[in-house]
């Protein structure tokens, strides 16, 4: 296949695709748009729903790769991972992803799995907070003293026994907070945007799977 | 024609696209500059750690998709992917990129790959090992970084992208096993936890600023160039607003409700 | 000061992990075991949550997205429960469910066995439905909002939506009175705010894990968010409904964690200054 066929076309059908979607927003031509850019998410979810059949089979293709060459300390896992892939496919193609059977299983393993790991998080979080809210200096001292009214704050019993942290804290997030999370906001903003740009003209290059020429010639 | 509400959101958005291509086109004849930004430097002495510990690098641009809204911290810790790989390659360190969307993949071989070749070194750049796809679920992505963490120890640790949950456990893991650590999202919920633990930071659009502060592209130059214009129109904007406001005229606010 | 206070101070500052989450284990396990019963205090964006919904009238659609993932559940499927106690509790409400995340039906599954409609006399298809996954977080919402028929047409066990009479009149939307979201991911919190609340202007109810709080703020200080909940905030809303459940449970736990690791970092302070003190005097 051509280059051209390769990087234009599809380069152009992404410029078509967010002018169109752009047009439905600020331009009053819904009743000529409108089924279009209806069709175009429609699309957009089928694509996102076959995504994931996709990493399940790359999963396969992994794995029975660490199978075959037996890597160390790594291929009992790569079994065990795709014993469990066809398990949950068989029990869901069966008995449908919201029967009593599937619900079990993903009870059972992965939601208490996850909820596990998540949890986890407390504990570092804890260790996080002993080793790093120490008064070092001014700014130190400063992210202490936020970081204690907060973590008191959102100790319900506490709020009730030492009421005046509630103010204290809501003054916090609303002001110094809010201000610095907008300017976070913007910027990624204004990031999305100039990457939609790029995408449209052509010069990003990422979504077609490889590198603009730019790109390859970079470096230090 | 237009709709009411979005008419000068409309406008905004074509004023930062003309800004945008104008910036990218100047770049083209003079790369502008940017501020000094630590972490970034600290990349030399990091690869130059590793070398010396005898342990890889660890990489990873957290999760996230191309295709989504956090595309774009995606790319720019692909860009710096690019750089840490060329700099380990010099140092004779071994890159392990941590791997969360399959789609990146093909992206990031090419990467590395283009990236050992510069360096000199194509024979050292071994894809398998190096590039490891560990799963598109959050949590097992998270644990398989951690088991990484432990069994091979490296000796730095760049994490550049979008983050979730997993960033505290990232931070802690490898501060734990003694990882000089450089960090960076544009994702606000995650900032703090970076902060507290890492050595380094990259906050919000400066990890955009990185893939241009070290590849040296002008697009990307260009492009954070005209980003920043267009804050300086926000900052314009507020300022007049709040004038505006406190002198009893709605007529910032209404120009944005337009 | 003697070499061993300074190893005193030392070791006070550099306490083993496993020391601090044994206790925070210990600390965790007790009050789940035996409930302590600390006040807990109703905050105004709960009550905020509450009068939003009370104050929809009979026949209103609300559109809720079990956007959150299995890790997420013991944080905001307490919350999600007692939100449902409410609108089941008022009745006269349309609640449609769909999931922007994978795990979202079974996770409302759970939520709702937790629940119990049939104790409100609530039937499925008649008072609350769901209408499945739909991948694609942000093209999801916005294909929903623009034309729900056409972005799906089967409810969650792939029965057609036109037999059940809840989605009665309910096209796009613009057939929706209120928005809730649950999610553990900023994509979805966000995405209702740019995808519904935007164009469509439709009240939306968010809740988030705790520390997603800071970073949706400027969206709810904005007026973009009614009101905006952390889902530790679930026992304060099952006290504000009077039906108490995981929530409550959980306050106490909360209450305690928290001091604990106020004590902990004290401490790390109290370390760290006695050591440099310590230091001083030896140099000095």
């Amino acid at each position: 296949m051509s280059l051209f066929v390769r990087r234009q076309i599809p380069i152009v059908l992404v410029f078509v695709a967010a002018l169109l979607v752009m047009a439905d927003y600020f331009l009053g031509f819904r009743t000529t748009t409108g089924p279009i850019v209806t069709d175009l998410q429609n699309w957009g979810i089928i694509l996102s729903a076959f995504a994931l059949g996709f990493g399940a089979v790359n999963l396969f293709y992994l794995h029975t790769r660490h199978i075959s060459r037996r890597t160390p300390g790594q291929w009992p896992f790569s079994i065990w991972i795709l014993i469990m892939i066809v398990v949950f496919t068989i029990i869901g193609v069966a008995t449908g992803p919201t029967g009593p059977q599937y619900s079990w299983l993903y009870n059972a393993s992965y939601f208490a799995l996850s909820a596990t790991v998540y949890s986890s998080l407390g504990f570092y979080m804890t260790t996080g907070c002993y080793r790093a809210l120490r008064a070092r200096n001014a700014e130190a001292a400063l992210l202490l003293v936020v970081g204690a009214i907060a973590l008191l704050r959102n100790a319900p019993a506490v709020a009730v026994g030492v009421p005046i942290i509630i103010p204290m804290e809501a003054w916090l997030s609303s002001i110094p907070t809010t201000s610095a999370q907008r300017g976070i906001m913007i910027g990624a903003a204004l990031g999305a945007i100039a990457l939609g740009v790029r995408t449209m003209i052509g010069r990003e290059t990422g979504f077609l799977g490889r590198l603009t020429e730019a790109e390859r010639r970079g470096g230090t | 024609m237009l709709v009411a509400g979005r008419i000068f959101a409309l406008g905004m958005l074509i004023a930062l696209w003309i800004f945008i291509i104008g910036c990218m086109e100047m770049a083209k004849k003079k790369l502008p500059s940017f501020r000094k930004l630590a972490g970034l430097d600290a990349l030399p002495e990091m690869a130059g750690r590793a070398a010396e510990m005898n342990r890889p690098i660890h990489f990873t641009t957290g999760l996230g998709e191309l295709t989504g809204t956090v595309a774009p911290q995606l790319v720019a810790g692909l860009a710096v992917l690019g750089y840490v790989s060329e700099l380990a390659a010099k140092y004779g360190v071994k890159v392990i990129y941590s791997v969360y969307q399959a789609q990146v993949m093909p992206i990031a071989t090419e990467l590395m790959r283009e990236a050992y070749v510069r360096a000199g070194k194509p024979d050292a750049f071994n894809a398998e090992e190096q590039i490891r796809y560990l799963s598109g679920e959050q949590f097992a992505y998270a644990t398989a970084v951690q088991g990484i963490a432990e069994r091979e120890r490296p000796a730095a640790n760049i994490m550049i992208g979008p983050f979730y949950a997993e960033s505290m456990m990232f931070s802690e893991t490898f501060f734990r096993i003694g990882a000089i650590q450089l960090a960076g999202t544009a994702r606000g919920y995650q900032i703090p936890f970076f902060a507290v633990v890492c050595d380094y930071l990259l906050i919000g659009e400066e990890i955009y600023a990185a893939g241009a502060y070290l590849s040296k592209d002008p697009i990307q130059a260009g492009s954070i160039q005209g980003q920043d214009i267009g804050k300086i129109i926000g900052w314009i904007l507020m300022f007049i607003g709040v004038l505006a406001t406190v002198a009893g005229t709605p007529i910032i606010n209404d120009l944005l409700k337009m | 000061m003697s070499k061993e206070g300074a190893g005193f101070w030392r070791k006070l500052e550099d306490v083993p992990r496993e020391i601090l989450y044994t206790i925070l284990l210990i600390v965790f396990i007790i009050p789940m075991l035996n409930p302590i019963g600390f006040p807990v205090p109703i905050s105004d964006a709960v009550k905020k949550w509450y009068a939003t919904i009370d104050a929809l009238p009979a026949g209103s659609a609300i559109m809720i997205d079990f956007g959150y993932s299995g890790g997420g559940e013991p944080e905001l499927g307490p919350l999600a429960a007692a939100v449902y106690h409410h609108i089941f509790r008022k009745g006269g409400l349309k609640p449609i469910t769909m999931s922007t995340s994978i795990d979202g039906t079974l996770l409302w599954d759970k939520v709702i066995a937790e629940v119990n409609p049939e104790k409100y006399g609530r039937k499925y298809g008649v008072d609350y439905i769901h209408i499945g996954y739909i991948s694609g977080t942000e093209t999801a919402m916005a294909a929903v909002g623009k034309n729900l028929r056409a972005t799906t047409s089967t409810d969650y066990h792939g029965a057609s939506l036109d037999q059940f009479p809840i989605m009665q009149g309910i096209a796009d939307a613009s057939s929706f009175k209120l928005l809730i979201c649950y999610t553990t991911g900023g994509d979805q919190s966000e995405g209702w705010v740019r995808q519904w609340y935007t164009p469509y202007k439709v009240p939306y109810l968010c809740a988030v894990i705790a520390m997603m709080v800071p970073t949706m703020l400027p969206y709810q200080k904005a007026g973009q968010i009614v009101s905006l909940l952390a889902g530790a905030q679930a026992g304060e809303m099952e006290l504000l409904i009077n039906v108490p459940g995981r929530g409550i449970k959980s306050a106490d736990v909360i209450t305690l964690t928290h001091i604990l690791v106020f004590a902990f970092v004290v401490l790390g302070n109290i370390a760290y200054y006695g050591r440099k003190a310590s230091e001083r005097a030896r140099g000095g």
